[in-house]
Parts: structure tokens; sequence; C-alpha cells
């Protein structure tokens, strides 16, 4: 297995009752309360983790979200090209650029190419559908996103693997009638594509497609029932069975020394959903395409998301929902080879340390034994027995 | 036109219709804004004593089909090309609120055989301010309480049922599951349409002046989503439109004050859409 580093770089330096008095804290928080040296100061410490992660192993990913304390990654291609400059060894993931409210996926695919030939083939491509505040701070219209995200993807793989001159695109999103990147990416024939989702249709298409497919705090069940409709479209497509390399899965993380601390910690990072994602209605559950007209009543009555969010955010139940991972490092590699079985296979663990309220020491802290502590212990593991793990994930579910 | 559907293409839109109440009366095509025509709006029913009422809703809204590719106010446009040259009637005034005024805009610019009369009720569509001005709120962006507040007169005597802008205060009072999916229809549907420019042709107020029907513009005194002085420039440019102000309501004058809507309107259409023996205080 291999461990991965995502830091969102958030600012959570706004005053509470700021927080508190503003309807969301993204798209519309006044960027009066970003201090540009604090923000300096945030950019130096993270990349000092990344040159560290170089250092032990850790694979580095990147994202951007706008206008918001929960991001200060404002452009993942101007971060990840950064980060391409100042390591050597571990590979980079850049997930993603939000392809859905850029204009121009040949522009993105330049960038990327750009970085993959910096990095001398270390880049990792994802994406992401986007959505709620990002539409708004982008002037993206939330509508039809996933039509355009694939189509997006289409441009971008094909502009990464043309390599005989211009081709033409009228696509219904996007044009370009002239299209031909210099650089050429270093990877042939591109680099890997990688995809966040656990909408069941949009994994079965990634499973067809090969890419990689990567869940953000889904737990175990939804991301079982993702990493399931990825393999049987396969199957039903008469392709190759996946390998685990094909599975990821983005859950908070804190390795202590303890325990005690582990769980301490792990409890700062909390903050990214108690506080970072406060969202205005207009922003979310009234945002056009937030839910399909069908499930609007239930949404709008409760307001529930499109995405799951995890109720309790207490730490350990945090942990007992597949949703953290915290403890010594025992504890942690013990948790994360469970979740393995449970969701059947899995090859990418990515990590999000540095996060709400973790100090940039706590996050080496944690770093350097999960590299030191950890992943010796996720390697070389035995294959998954599928008809076990799912035995045993029907019983965990019905026992809950 | 039969069983409420009007086939447009591949498209079989509800419509919703009220008989005329007198042979020669004239065929009034309404185009909706933001949500399609309940059919208890209050205005429909003394609307039809002056002539046959055709309201279907835009691809997408209501019971309507979703519009599939064609989602751009371009398509709309010939939607509602088609739907004229669909009805019996050889002459249609065409009256559009909100959102679909901007379509009647669009569609008379363009102009069609049967178009007799345009009537523009608070309608959105062009672009009057400076660039960091805007003429009207975000709808997608703005806090739903705040258009609430800005749409009506009294957002506390909008009709129930029917729903305007900032519809989203009414959840939780009787509003029905059915209703609910069938504004999230809507909403997603004009976001298609109206998201970027939002809500506005930046061409539209150089074509204006082609509209060679008589028009009349209504407005809502108390309309703080789009103001009456946008509309009166918005008149301005329609050659020998007539501007008229609604007291006492919002950006919905035919839902806050529906019975001077239609004084209004039949004043517009003239003696000959009147029934024998009708008088105007006679209306609700």
């Amino acid at each position: 297995m291999e461990l991965w580093n995502h830091c969102e770089n958030p600012y959570p330096f706004v005053p509470n009752e700021v927080l508190d008095e503003a309807a969301s804290v993204r798209a519309s928080l006044p960027n009066k309360y970003c201090d540009p040296k604090i923000a300096a100061r945030l950019y130096d410490e993270v990349f000092d983790e990344y040159r560290l992660c170089d250092d032990i192993g850790l694979h580095i990913v990147t994202n951007e979200h706008h206008s918001g304390i929960n991001n200060l990654w404002a452009a993942s291609p101007v971060i990840t090209g950064i980060v391409a400059n100042i390591t050597r060894n571990v590979r980079i993931l850049s997930l993603g650029t939000l392809i859905t409210v850029r204009p121009d996926p040949v522009r993105v695919a330049e960038e990327y190419a750009t970085i993959d030939v910096l990095s001398r083939g270390r880049l990792e491509i994802g994406f992401v559908k986007s959505g709620a505040t990002e539409m708004v701070s982008g002037d993206a219209n939330p509508m039809r996103i996933r039509e355009r995200e694939w189509e997006a993807i289409d441009l971008i793989e094909k502009t990464l693997t043309t390599h005989d001159g211009p081709f033409s695109w009228e696509g219904k999103f996007f044009t370009h009638p002239h299209v031909n990147i210099w650089p050429r990416p270093y990877q042939q024939p591109r680099p890997d594509f990688w995809a966040a989702t656990s909408d069941l249709p949009t994994c079965a298409e990634l499973g067809r497609r090969g890419i990689i497919n990567t869940l953000l705090f889904g737990g175990y069940d939804r991301t079982r029932q993702a990493f399931d409709a990825y393999k049987k479209a396969r199957s039903q497509a008469s392709l190759t069975a996946p390998g685990e390399d094909r599975f990821s899965y983005m859950a908070f993380a804190y390795v202590g020394d303890t325990d005690k601390e582990g769980l301490r910690l792990g409890q700062k990072i909390a903050w990214f959903l108690t506080v970072s994602i406060k969202s205005a209605p207009q922003f979310s559950k009234f945002q056009p395409g937030a839910v399909v007209p069908e499930m609007a009543p239930a949404a709008w009555r409760t307001g529930a998301s499109r995405r799951p969010r995890p109720t309790n955010l207490d730490a350990e139940a945090l942990v007992g929902q597949g949703q953290m991972f915290a403890g010594n490092p025992d504890t942690v590699a013990r948790q994360i080879k469970e979740f393995r079985k449970r969701v059947g296979g899995i090859c990418h663990i990515i990590m999000m340390t540095r996060q709400g309220l973790v100090t940039h020491a706590e996050a080496e802290a944690s770093f350097r034994r999960a590299a030191k502590d950890v992943l010796p212990q996720l390697q070389d593991l035995p294959p998954i027995d599928a008809d076990e793990t799912a035995w045993e994930a029907r019983r965990a579910a019905a026992a809950q | 036109m039969t069983d409420g559907r009007l086939e447009i293409g591949p498209l079989a839109l509800e419509v919703l219709r009220r008989e005329a109440k007198a042979p020669g009366a004239p065929t009034l095509l309404l185009l909706h804004g933001i949500n399609n025509i309940s059919e208890n709006a209050p205005f429909l029913g003394p609307l039809a004593e002056y002539g046959e009422v055709v309201a279907p809703s835009h691809p997408g809204f209501g019971k309507s089909p979703g519009p599939g590719d064609r989602d751009t106010l371009y398509d709309l446009v010939h939607v509602y090309r088609s739907v004229l040259d669909a009805i019996p009637a050889a002459r249609v005034t065409v009256i559009g609120f909100s959102f679909g005024g901007w379509i009647a805009a669009e569609l008379a610019v363009g102009g069609h055989p049967k178009l007799e009369r345009l009537v523009l009720v608070d309608p959105f569509g062009i672009k009057l301010a400076g660039r960091e001005q805007r003429d009207f709120p975000h709808l997608f962006n703005t806090d739903p309480a705040e258009l609430n507040r800005r749409a009506w007169h009294d957002p506390a005597s909008r009709p129930t049922g029917c729903y305007g802008i900032g519809w989203h205060a009414a959840i939780g009072e009787a509003m029905s599951d059915d209703e609910m999916v069938m504004l999230a229809r809507n909403w997603d549907s004009l976001c298609l349409y109206a998201w970027r420019p939002h809500l506005y042709n930046p061409q539209l107020k150089y074509w204006l002046h082609r509209i060679n029907v008589p028009t009349l513009v209504l407005w809502g005194a108390s309309d703080r989503i789009v103001t009456p002085d946008y509309g009166r420039a918005y008149a301005g440019l329609i050659p020998g439109a007539r501007f008229d102000v609604i007291g006492g309501a919002g950006h919905h004058p035919e839902l806050e004050q529906p019975a001077a809507f239609v004084d209004r309107v039949a004043g517009f259409l003239g003696p000959r859409a009147r029934l024998p023996g009708h008088r105007p205080e006679d209306r609700q």
C-alpha cells in the first residue's frame, strides 16, 4: 500500500465571532480577514512538510478550492508545479484542478504536461466534479457539471495523447479549433488519471476507463459499494479485473505516539467539518443541481446534502465510521488494514492530517511516524479474499 | 392542442388553457416567469374573460419534459416561435412575465406573422447599468430570504400555491412534495437557461427597436428585484411602448394585484376583447 499526504492549507485564523456571524465561510467571506503575511507563512510551512514527505516516502496530493477559509491552494497546477520543483522522489497527485469551473481544458492539459515534464514523470492527474460554493466563486453553471466534467476529461486526454499536430474539438461544452500543446507529457501515453466520486454510475464509468477511483470520507459501506460498482462495470464490459492500485481513499489521519495522543490531535482535524464548510443555503441545498428534483423534499425539509457527512464528529466515532485513522502507529496500521479488508482491497490511503487546528509541528510528527512505523506494516499484505471480505462487510453492516 | 400537451418537435409541452368566453376574443399566449403558471393563479379566470389563455410550461418547467440539448435561450425563443406556428389563431397577443418577459422580448425582436401585441410584465433580459453595477440580484447567489423580501410588495400576502421569486420561503408551510419536486425542476431549468450572462442578453437592447407591434410594459411599483426605473428604460427602447406601474405589487403584479393587472391588459387589448355587458368593476 502507499500513503499520501493531502493538505488543503486551511486558514483557521479568522476570529470566531466573524465566522459565527457569517452566513457562509466560503465564497462570500471578505478577504480582509485573510492576512497575507499569515498566508505566506502557511505556504512555507506546508512546502516544508512536502519536502519532508519527499524525504521519507509519503506521496503528495494537492488540490484547490476558492474564496474561503478551508483552502489557500487557489490553483492546483500552480501549487503542483512548485511541488514538482521542490521534490525529487515521490509522486504528486493533483486532485485536482476544478475542470468544471475552468473554461478551457486544453490549457489545463498544457499545465499538467508542463508539470509532468518538470517532475520527470511523477505527476498523477485527478479530476473532481466540484459544486456548491465553487460554482459561485468560479461563475460556473452548476447544472450539467457531470457531463461537462466528462467532456473536459475526454478533451484533456486527447490533448495529452495527440502528437501529430493540431486537432479540432467542437463539443457541447468546449470548443477549440487548434489543439497542439507543447510540451507533451513526460509519461507515455499520459500520466495516470484519478477521479474523486462516490456516485455509483460515475464509479462504473471510471471502472470501464480504468481511472483510479478515490472516495473522500465515504466510510466502509459507501466505499465498498463504490468499488464494487467499479469492479462490476469492468466485469460486465469483459475487461480485466482491477488491481488494488485502482482504488484510493481519503480519510482524516493522525499518527500519535500513543492512541490517546492520536485521538486528541485527530480531534483537531474535525474543524474541517465543524467550521470550514459552513455554507449559505443558496450555495448548498438550494443550489441548482444540488439534488435531483425527486430528492428535493427530503433535502429542503431536513437540510440534507447530496454528500454524506459524518453526523458524529467525535474522533473515536469518526474512527468507528472509517472516516478517520488515528492512534499510535500500530493502531493506525491495524485500522488501515481493517479498512482494506472491509472495502475489498485498496492500495492508496490519502491522509488528511494538516487540517483544521493541527499545527505544522504536529503534522510533521505524524508524517514521520506514518512513514517510519505505519507504512512498513502495510507492505506485502496477503491478497484480499473477495468472498470472505464481502461476507465480513455484510456482517459488519448488519451489526451496526 | 389536445389533452393539455402541445407537440413542439420532440417536446410535448404541458399547456394550461382557459377557453375564451366569447367568439372572436383574442388568443393570449402566456410565457411564464421562473415558475410555470399555476392553475390556481388568481389572474387566470379574470384574464380569460378577455381572451383564450394558452400557457405552456417551458421545457424543463412544470410537467414539460426537459430540454435535452435545446437548453439555451436561443432554443426557448424557437420553441415559442413554434408554439405560435401551432396555435390555430391567426393573431396572438404574447404576455411574458419576468423570465418569460425576456423570452417574449427576444421573440418580438425576431418577429412572427401571428404576433399582434406584446405585454411585458417586469421582464428581465437587458443590461443597462455599468459593469460594476447589477440591474438585478443574481437569483442563484442571493440569500433566498432576501429575494423573498425584494420580490413582493408584501411577502405575507402572496397567494398560497403560486410561487414567484423567493419561493423558498414557502417551504415548510403547506407545500406538498409534488410542489417541491416541481419547484426544483423549475429552478434547475432556469439555471440551465440563465446562469450566464445572468438573465440578460448583452445584445438585446440594441435590437428592441425592431419590435413593431403595440407593446405594453407593466411593472410592479414595489419590485425591488428589477426596479421600475429599469422598466421605464426598457420600455423606452421599444418604439411606441406604453409603460404603466401597478401599485401595491412587487415583481409579480399578476399575483399580488390580479384585478389591476387584468384591468391594464384589458385596456391594452381594446374594446374588441370585452364581453357584452361586462364592466371592469365586476372583476374580483
